[in-house]
């Protein structure tokens, strides 16, 4: 009975388990605010086709347990070392598969989302945030890092 | 139709299934920004015509001592679009006075359009520049010019309407 029961996870284990060359996570686009000015939030949504950071998400198949974690900075590096504070809100990540019907989801970039592909393999993932430079803001480039940890089970 | 499933409680028992056969893959991107100060525009000098004769057009150049001129600042170097919104007429109550053929040039470091200024090639489209570097400071002049048309039985009085400078960094 036990035999049976073990043997029976192991199949199972064995037909849902990736293979890391299966799964692909590409950064597609920055997330770019472009010019914003000394002492004015600028906020960019991840619907902007322009502006938001974009990921490529390609899984196993459909069906596909996904966790997606991002690491998100909380400061943009600047000239001389100047920082610059970024936030991200409740629904600042988007999520979108790849076939016709699928249809967007909305998630809090700061928590770990857990989906299950449905209607394709592949998906793209869109990021938006916010910047509030201050009044004094030393003016420049500033830019940080962002990255997205997929994990397939 | 979704095209994904958030996964619920339930799935819990699949996850501790598979930790051992998990798979994991990160992608990066930047995130990027470019501060900028706030931009000023105020008015150096009005478009003045002076005197204008019925039936007969009078121009004033964007190089002329009598050019219109916007004075601007921002963030030195910075890249900077030019647009303008340019008025077809000068009105006087219910007179219009015709205006076009309208002019432009910029300069980036000094307020003269005597020398150094740069000419706008369309006025009706956006002009990319940047600001200049005056002493660390980000400065811009831009001048405009146009012809008004009287008509031979244009009512006589004092015409006036505004023309508007919009810069944008891009």
């Amino acid at each position: 009975m036990s035999r049976s029961l073990i043997l029976a996870l192991a199949a199972l284990t064995g037909s849902v388990t990736p293979s890391a060359a299966q799964l692909v996570v590409q950064g597609v686009r920055d997330l770019n605010f472009g010019p914003v000015l000394q002492g004015f939030a600028a906020t960019v949504a991840p619907t902007d086709p322009i502006k938001s950071g974009q990921f490529y998400l390609r899984t196993p198949g459909i069906g596909t347990r996904v966790r997606i974690q991002f690491t998100l900075p909380t400061q943009l590096i600047g000239p001389g070392n100047a920082r610059l504070a970024i936030t991200f809100g409740a629904n600042d990540g988007m999520a979108k598969g790849t076939a016709p019907s699928s249809v967007a989801a909305f998630f809090n970039p700061k928590a770990t989302v857990i989906y299950r592909m449905v209607t394709s393999a592949d998906a793209n993932v869109w990021l938006g945030g916010r910047i509030t430079p201050t009044a004094n803001q030393p003016v420049g480039s500033y830019t940080n890092t962002v990255i997205m940890t997929v994990t397939v089970f | 139709m979704r095209f994904l499933t958030k996964v619920s409680a339930a799935a819990a028992l699949s996850l501790s299934l598979a930790t051992v056969s998990q798979a994991q893959t990160s992608g990066s991107i930047n995130v990027n920004a470019l501060v900028r100060q706030p931009i000023t525009i105020t008015n150096g000098q009005d478009l003045d015509f002076g005197v204008v004769l019925q039936g007969t057009p009078k121009t004033i150049a964007e190089t002329a001592a009598a050019a219109g001129r916007f004075d601007a600042t921002g963030t030195a170097n910075a890249n900077v679009n030019i647009d303008f919104t340019l008025p077809a007429n000068l009105v006087n109550g219910a007179n219009n006075l015709p205006i076009g053929s309208w002019t432009g040039c910029y300069n980036q470091s000094a307020a003269t359009n005597s020398s150094g200024c740069t000419a706008i090639a369309n006025m009706a489209s956006t002009t990319a520049t940047a600001f200049g570097n005056v002493a660390g400071a980000g400065r811009l002049w831009v001048f405009v010019g146009a012809t008004v048309t009287p008509a031979a039985a244009q009512a006589v009085g004092s015409y006036t309407n505004t023309a508007t400078l919009t810069l944008t960094y891009f």
